[in-house]
């Protein structure tokens, strides 16, 4: 492998749609949902929460094929955790970014994230998640919670603090994703391969 | 719009994979639990009994005693019925607390007390001779048929005649070179019809002495109202009479600030039904009548009322917020009695009465409130030093039997028993050397007035600030001027100050929000410095090269 | 050079994106009034009718109205509006500002907000006027002088009745108007 480039297909056609229109509905909702908790006002009360409620359901909906597809695709694997590298990564990201050291970690159609970002998207799924959707869904069905009895043990409080920690967490990751898409080996470099789907590898 | 799209997005979005479970998730219910529609409600239609032919009214009546006795002749048990009500007894005992109240024992922030003002009070009194505490509550011919059934518009009692209609042409009110013509006894009888709204609102439109002065929600605007005013009483759709909400069986009408249906639950009633509150709204509309079930949802913590009445006193007629009773007596510079208007027309002073402030559109204060209420009647203890509540509003925040309800809050200042602490009673109005409103002396209508009322007097008066709270539930809105949500789901919006819910966009918890938004600040920060070392430790790179 | 142009041009499109945003609360002011709506009402226009200057009173209208005949609720607002021919006069005069009828007369609203309290919303009609050279400038700028004294109230005195319709006219009409100064 000399210095010419390589161009790898690393995500197919349906991953950048579900990666794109998942990226816009969290993002909607977390611009309705902040409004709704009250930090701002933009579109009305009322618009917030049905948009919110609307992607809320459309978002579930893209998981549901989601998850259909990485199982039928076995790309599920791509999100088990491995410590190897992990501190390799760590290095790099902390100071081998600015002496221009190599990317430790070298991306492949089987190997999509690195180590870091493999125990970032587990964590993203197995915790943020869980609070955001749990919570959400109660919040949804609040006006069932009657007949289902659960309005004697849980209140909206609770549920609106767990949602809004979740969402919390949500925007935290959003803004190092989005930040960490800068690092290749050019600002772009990242975000066109999430729209060709190919990516230029050394 | 938004509320559709919001279930058919995604179930297009999802196909058919996922329509059984979202399918599911759809809050929208059928819209069996809606109001009948305009055609289905009946109309009160003519009588089959034609008075006019019925030869014991074609007689000329000279008093409305005798009109009653003529009356009863068929009606036998009509005046009984009248008896055992409100209407007649002025007194209502509450069923859960067993506090006797009613305007007989209760002293308010408006006129006060009729106690000792009884033959001018009683010009609203569905009877006759009410003149002091020696009336005769048995006496069936005292029972006043026509001024809730007259149907000429001609029948009026006037202040001063102890309940008595107009019998001979007077000067009303005195000085003002108006007169009021005394009515056609006969031609009255004959008329006589279900209650309309003129009937009820003979009274009630009226009440503390002006148009729209006490309730806000009740006044001659609703006489011919249109729909922006109120929905069911437009003249030109529903066209409902206060009796239609308010239905009655034994003369006894349903629905009444004293006993409010403040949290019906459970569908609309059907027809034959035993109804405990068929004035509630519920009663046709159920308690879940949205399309929406998050809409459905907030009848747990409000009343219909919270939103269906944005304002209440929608006209120009406006009605009175405060009535300061320590400015009566107060006269003009000349040293004679003076009254004057406010920029509106609306009566500001009087030398009789004090100063009123008035208000239109007026935006409801909010309460948690169960129905119940505790009123101060004559003789209860009070705390000068503060605020006294003529009457408690029950209920507490969260409270399963309680809900949030707009009340018009109604400020005084009034005379009370400086040694005793008690609100006092005072005898206000009349001929005589004691009356405040022709004497013009405090200490005489406070005792003359608590004389009649048979409690002790120090002598020494006072002015107390007091409130009362009164629950409003007439002109309802058109839906679309049902309160918006972000007129409550706001920092500074209408329910700024109720407790006992969570109410998304108002509330948060601010160690979250702290720590939530520190965190943000925090990686924004984070990514600033990582993002410039990376900008300016890459301007180097090349020379490595 | 490129980057002094693009640079110059980035600080335009700011600058009009700034103008496009706030010209529309220049041209108008709103305060608040220590007075409900009616008492509002009746105060301006007993300070309009003491104004002098040719000041007078042409009418008073009732937006929310309409809306409350076709079925609908509005919050109060009223609008007052007043002339004084000679500020009037040297405008519809010439031919090249008649157009200018179209502010007149000058209107004062007051209305409630859904915090129960009441605002007076008015024109900023010296800066309007600038906007149509010297001449039209110079009258606003009068306007604008005596507009301010309108909402200057005395609260030691007594309200004063507000003053339905156009006083001084005799019925209704195309004419009725006629008796309000302009």
């Amino acid at each position: 492998m000399n210095a010419v480039n390589r161009r790898i297909y690393l995500y197919n056609r349906y991953e950048r749609f579900w990666h794109w229109s998942q990226a816009l509905l969290v993002i909607l909702m977390m611009i309705t949902g902040f409004e709704v908790h009250g930090s701002y006002k933009l579109l009305g009360f009322g618009n917030a929460v049905n948009l919110h409620t609307v992607a809320a359901w459309t978002l579930l909906t893209l998981w549901a094929f989601t998850i259909f597809w990485q199982f039928t695709t076995d790309e599920w694997k791509q999100y088990i955790p491995s410590l190897k590298k992990v501190d390799a990564m760590v290095r790099y990201y902390a100071y081998g970014i600015f002496l221009n050291a190599p990317n430790p970690f070298h991306k492949t159609a089987a190997k999509k994230h690195n180590p870091l970002q493999r125990l970032a998207y587990l964590a993203l799924l197995s915790m943020v998640s869980p609070v955001i959707w749990g919570s959400g869904l109660f919040y949804l069905f609040y006006s069932s919670w009657k007949s289902l009895g659960i309005d004697a043990w849980l209140s909206l409080e609770a549920v609106a603090f767990v949602h809004t920690a979740g969402a919390f967490m949500m925007l935290v990751f959003f803004i190092a994703h989005v930040y960490l898409t800068t690092t290749g080996h050019t600002p772009t470099a990242h975000i066109k391969t999430m729209v060709t789907g190919w990516e230029e590898v050394d | 719009m938004l509320s559709r799209l919001k279930f058919i997005l995604p179930l297009m979005a999802a196909g058919a994979l996922l329509a059984a479970p979202t399918a599911s998730a759809v809050p929208a219910e059928p819209a069996a639990a809606t109001a009948p529609q305009l055609e289905t409600i009946i109309k009160p239609k003519a009588s089959t009994a034609d008075h006019s032919k019925f030869k014991e009214l074609n007689r000329n009546f000279q008093t409305g005693p005798q009109v009653t006795e003529a009356c009863l002749i068929c009606h036998t048990e009509a005046a009984k019925q009248v008896q055992h009500t409100k209407h007649w007894t002025w007194e209502s005992t509450d069923p859960k607390t067993g506090q006797v109240r009613g305007k007989k024992n209760i002293i308010n922030n408006y006129c006060t007390s009729p106690v000792s003002n009884e033959k001018d009070c009683m010009a609203c009194h569905a009877g006759y001779g009410w003149k002091d505490d020696k009336f005769d509550f048995k006496v069936e011919k005292n029972v006043d048929c026509l001024i809730c059934h007259d149907q000429t518009g001609t029948y009026r009692k006037l202040p001063g005649d102890a309940g008595h209609p107009v019998y001979k042409r007077v000067e009303f009110p005195k000085g003002s070179g108006k007169f009021v013509e005394p009515a056609d006894l006969k031609k009255v009888a004959q008329s006589i019809g279900m209650p309309t709204r003129s009937n009820c609102g003979s009274c009630h439109f009226f009440g503390a002495g002006g148009n729209g002065a006490k309730h806000g929600d009740l006044d001659a605007s609703l006489q011919h109202p249109g729909k922006y005013l109120d929905v069911h009483m437009d003249e030109k759709g529903l066209n409902f009479t206060c009796t239609t909400c308010h239905a009655t069986s034994s003369h006894e009408v349903s629905g009444s600030r004293y006993n409010v249906a403040a949290a019906v639950k459970g569908p609309a009633h059907i027809r034959g039904k035993q109804d405990e509150s068929p004035a509630a709204c519920q009663s046709c509309h159920s308690d879940k009548p949205h399309h929406e079930a998050m809409l459905n949802q907030h009848t747990e913590k409000l009343a219909c009322q919270t939103c269906h009445i944005p304002e209440y006193a929608r006209n120009e007629i406006g009605t009175e917020a405060s009535w300061d009773w320590s400015q009566a007596t107060i006269m003009g510079a000349d040293g004679k009695p003076m009254v004057s208007k406010d920029s509106a027309g609306r009566r500001k002073f009087d030398s009789k009465k004090g100063t009123w402030v008035w208000d239109s559109y007026v935006i409801p204060e909010y309460r948690w409130y169960n129905g119940v209420s505790t009123y101060k009647v004559i003789g209860d203890k009070i705390d000068p030093s503060k605020t006294v509540q003529i009457n408690e509003v029950g209920g507490a925040p969260g409270d399963a039997d309680s809900r949030i309800w707009p009340t018009k809050v109604h400020r005084g200042k009034q005379p009370y028993d400086k040694v005793n602490n008690y609100l006092t009673v005072q005898h206000t109005a009349g001929e005589d050397h004691t009356a405040l409103w022709h004497n013009y002396d405090w200490q005489k209508a406070i005792g003359a007035g608590m004389k009649a009322a048979k409690l002790p007097y120090s002598g020494e008066y006072g002015f107390v600030d007091t409130e009362m709270t009164w629950p409003i539930t007439h002109m309802v809105a058109p839906k679309h001027d049902a309160l918006a949500c972000e007129q409550c789901h706001s920092k500074s919006g209408r329910l700024q100050g109720i407790e006992g819910v969570y109410l998304p966009s108002r509330d948060s918890n601010k160690w979250l929000d702290m720590i939530g938004w520190t965190l943000v600040m925090l990686s924004l920060i984070g990514i600033l410095i990582h993002g410039g070392l990376r900008i300016y430790t890459g301007k180097n790179k090349g020379q490595h090269k | 050079m490129l980057k002094v142009v693009g640079g110059f041009v980035a600080g335009i499109v700011v600058v009009v994106l700034l103008v496009y945003n706030f010209a529309g609360s220049l041209m108008f002011r709103e305060i608040q009034s220590p007075f409900g709506v009616e008492e509002t009402v009746a105060r301006i226009q007993q300070n309009i009718q003491n104004a002098g200057n040719g000041w007078s009173l042409s009418g008073l209208r009732n937006a929310a109205k309409p809306i409350e005949l076709d079925g609908g609720n509005v919050l109060p607002v009223l609008m007052i509006e007043a002339c004084s021919t000679r500020y009037s006069g040297p405008i519809l005069k010439d031919d090249s500002l008649r157009f200018l009828s179209n502010l007149m007369p000058c209107k004062i609203s007051v209305y409630k907000k859904n915090d129960g309290k009441t605002y007076i919303g008015m024109m900023n009609a010296e800066l309007i006027g600038s906007l149509f050279g010297a001449k039209v400038g110079g009258i606003m700028k009068q306007v604008s002088a005596d507009q301010a004294k309108f909402v200057v109230f005395d609260a030691s005195k007594p309200a004063p009745a507000m003053i339905k319709g156009t006083p001084g006219a005799t019925s209704g009409g195309a004419g009725a108007g006629a008796a309000g100064g302009c």
